[in-house]
């Protein structure tokens, strides 16, 4: 099953072998190929390598080509202020300086920074037949705060047929665009719209969800599958937004994921999420990133779940992180990993005195436990067999981490993974099975010291 | 209290702005705040108490159903834009000193920040609580709030951000007040900040709503 073929069954709620994952690469990819948020998002080789460069390391099941919502506001009139680090931002709206809605025509292919989308998305296409490519559109709603500013909230209660006509217009955007993308090789559409977590739900379903409905309506007409991304905190809106009828609701990581989770399986509709994305994958480390995964994986369950960031990833979101995100999607062993980890904050690790005797070569190998995770019996197996040729001049070790003092000797010797084999205290052999050769050699070479 | 200001805190609690608006549809064709505060003024009624209890009642009932999730953005967009048309009647009497004003409030969007909306929300709310506001608008540095201050002796100041990245901002602008006018309270607030960034860069106040500015006001400077 590749990437696409999962990420697709998990829209019609079929069963899978593994949860699929799809990290809300944006101008992160900028940073991935060395260059600021305004150069990355004005070229498509720059996207097309930034993508190229996430799909390699974070072998995803699916990716977004671009995330940045200021895009049909451009070519719609707003000025953008661009900066190094973050997408660029709506800084002024046409319709409340003057410019009328009805002199607003549908933009073209040809328009603004369509071409290099467009672009982008027929190279990874041809590059990546196996991953999921999602398409993004700005929802109507955030559109029409583009295009309006702030005014809209009250318009709600002031003027709202022309709140309608405003919603129209920018579904009617939102659509188009959509074709393109679909028609440039996109699988997936998703539409973000941040906005309508700022609004309440009988306002949402009066103003929002007319509209949006249209837009999932139109993919699926086109036999292709919509998500819709919440970015906000807008547990107040999730029941309407299910209602809309995308195939897959993506939330943020301010809304529990197991309230999702029981009205999607309810609605039986997909959903996704929710990753923390400032204080764990941008602001902690590797072991915190893990967890996280983790702990997502485990209350999203395998049955229509994605596992996502919140929104858009951070430009600088440490790489070592993601990947550590990964490697719990794609390892069963890693996860079992994580799950005994829960407890190392509270621990010390085990004092090393005493450890190593005099004219011996001690070997130490950290395992889950090598009776229930196969790759720690195969390295433990390999190991013992290397060191049966020394007679007893070398020691082996295997230290579990299902025990508290195997997670303790763990943080003593600085293993990070499991497993990994340790010669004399230095990590010689980390989660790969070393032939019995290279363990003896590694064994002589510290003999020889 | 007379009924024509328990009658204005309605209109401000349900943003009811005069007798044109159709919002909210419970109240259509009724007096809305700017006839009321009018009539309250004509009537002789002393304008601090038209602000305190007409106006900062209805404001707060809005302020805690905010933070309860009971009314969102626009609903509160509402509420303020009652008050505004409200305040105009009054602000003649503030400048003319026959009421007064509980301190001064200087708030701004941090440097590299142009966030407003919810900035704009703790300004009125300020407001609404009987507070003098200066908003300095968004993307503004350190000197502007120091040359504020150094207008408004006294006054407290409010830092926003909506973004991680400019969290660093809000640090700075934060140190350098201090340096400057080391008496300064700065009470910071947006999204991402919480409580462990508030201690971290040495702000007096992080409050996740603007009724906790009003609260946090309300013990250290009235
Ligand atoms: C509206 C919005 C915009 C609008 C802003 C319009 C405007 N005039 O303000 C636009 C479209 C322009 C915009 C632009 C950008 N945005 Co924006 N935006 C949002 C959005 C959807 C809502 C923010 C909001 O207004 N909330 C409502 C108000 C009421 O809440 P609040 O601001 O938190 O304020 C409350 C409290 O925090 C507190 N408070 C606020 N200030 C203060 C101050 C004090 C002193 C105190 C005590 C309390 C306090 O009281 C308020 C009321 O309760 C959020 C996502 C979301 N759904 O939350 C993203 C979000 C904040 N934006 C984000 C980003 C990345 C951007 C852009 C960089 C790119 C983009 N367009 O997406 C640009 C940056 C522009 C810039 N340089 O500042 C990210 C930030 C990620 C991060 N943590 O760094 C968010 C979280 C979206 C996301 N998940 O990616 N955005």
């Amino acid at each position: 099953m590749n990437g696409l073929e999962r990420i697709e069954k998990v829209f019609r709620m079929e069963e899978v072998d593994r949860i699929p994952w799809v990290p809300f690469v944006g101008v992160h990819g900028g940073k991935l190929v060395g260059v600021d948020a305004e150069e990355y998002l004005k070229s498509a080789d720059r996207v097309v390598d930034g993508i190229s460069k996430a799909v390699e390391l974070y072998q995803p099941d699916g990716i977004p080509v671009v995330f940045d919502l200021q895009i049909e506001a451009e070519i719609l009139g707003c000025k953008l202020v661009w900066s190094k680090e973050n997408p660029p931002a709506v800084v002024s709206h046409p319709l409340a300086d003057g410019v009328e809605l009805s002199s607003l025509s549908l933009p073209e292919k040809s328009d603004g920074r369509f071409p290099i989308v467009l672009e982008a998305t027929r190279e990874l296409r041809e590059k990546y037949p196996d991953v999921a490519l999602y398409g993004l559109i700005t929802g109507p709603f955030t559109l029409a705060l583009h295009l309006l500013g702030t005014e809209i909230f009250m318009k709600l209660f002031e003027d709202p047929d022309y709140v309608n006509e405003l919603m129209d217009f920018c579904t009617q955007v939102g659509i188009k665009h959509s074709e393109m993308l679909l028609d440039a090789g996109c699988d997936v559409i998703a539409v973000v719209d941040p906005m309508t977590s700022q609004i309440d739900p009988m306002s949402f379903e009066t103003f929002v969800s007319p509209y949006v409905s249209q837009i999932f309506d139109f993919v699926r007409a086109k036999k292709k599958y919509s998500s819709f991304f919440v970015c906000g905190h807008a547990q107040q809106n999730i029941e309407v937004m299910f209602d809309c009828r995308p195939d897959n609701i993506s939330i943020d990581e301010n809304i529990p994921l197991d309230y999702v989770k029981e009205i999607a399986l309810k609605k039986g509709i997909s959903f996704g999420g929710n990753l923390k994305l400032t204080s764990v994958l941008l602001l902690g480390n590797e072991l915190d990133s893990k967890k996280e995964a983790v702990d997502c994986l485990d209350l999203g369950g395998t049955k229509g779940f994605i596992l996502a960031p919140g929104c858009d990833l951070p430009m600088d979101t440490p790489i070592a992180n993601l990947q550590a995100v990964s490697e719990q999607v794609h390892n069963e062993y890693a996860r079992q990993v994580t799950r005994e980890m829960e407890h190392v904050s509270s621990l010390e690790p085990l004092n090393l005195e005493g450890h190593w005797v005099e004219g011996k070569v001690i070997v130490d190998i950290i395992t889950l436990d090598s009776a229930s995770c196969a790759p720690c019996q195969y390295m433990v197996e390999a190991v013992r067999k290397a060191a049966s040729g020394f007679a007893g001049n070398v020691e082996v070790n295997e230290h579990k981490i299902k025990d508290v003092d195997g997670i303790r000797m763990m943080m003593a010797l600085g293993v990070q993974n499991v497993p990994t084999t340790c010669i004399n205290g230095k990590a010689e052999f980390i989660s790969q099975i070393p032939r019995k050769s290279e363990i003896v050699k590694a064994i002589k070479n510290v003999m020889g010291r | 209290m007379s009924d024509i200001l328990s009658k204005l805190s309605d209109c401000i609690e349900f943003g009811k702005i005069n007798l044109a608006s159709p919002f909210p549809p419970q109240m259509k064709e009724q007096e809305g705040a700017d006839e009321l505060t009018a009539k309250a003024l004509a009537q002789g009624i002393n304008p601090q108490d038209v602000l305190t209890q007409g106006l900062m009642p209805g404001m707060e009932r809005v302020g805690v159903k905010f933070r309860e999730n009971k009314v969102f953005v626009p609903q509160v967009l509402m509420s303020a834009k009652a008050m505004g048309t409200a305040m105009l009647h009054l602000k003649p009497h503030f400048l003319s000193g026959a009421a007064k004003q509980k301190g001064t409030f200087i708030i701004g969007t941090v440097l590299g920040d142009l966030h407003d909306i919810g900035k704009n929300l703790v300004a009125m709310m300020v407001e609404g609580s009987g507070y003098k506001v200066i908003d300095l608008g968004t993307d503004v540095d350190a000197a502007k709030f120091i040359a504020a201050l150094r207008e408004n002796p006294g006054a407290v100041v409010g830092l926003s951000a909506l973004l991680t990245t400019t969290m660093v901002n809000m640090e700075k602008i934060t140190q350098e007040i201090k340096q400057a006018l080391p008496d300064t309270l700065v009470t910071i607030g947006g999204a991402p900040v919480n409580n462990d960034f508030c201690n971290k860069i040495g702000a007096d106040n992080y409050s996740s709503d603007p009724q906790g500015v009003v609260e946090f006001l309300n013990t250290k400077v009235a």
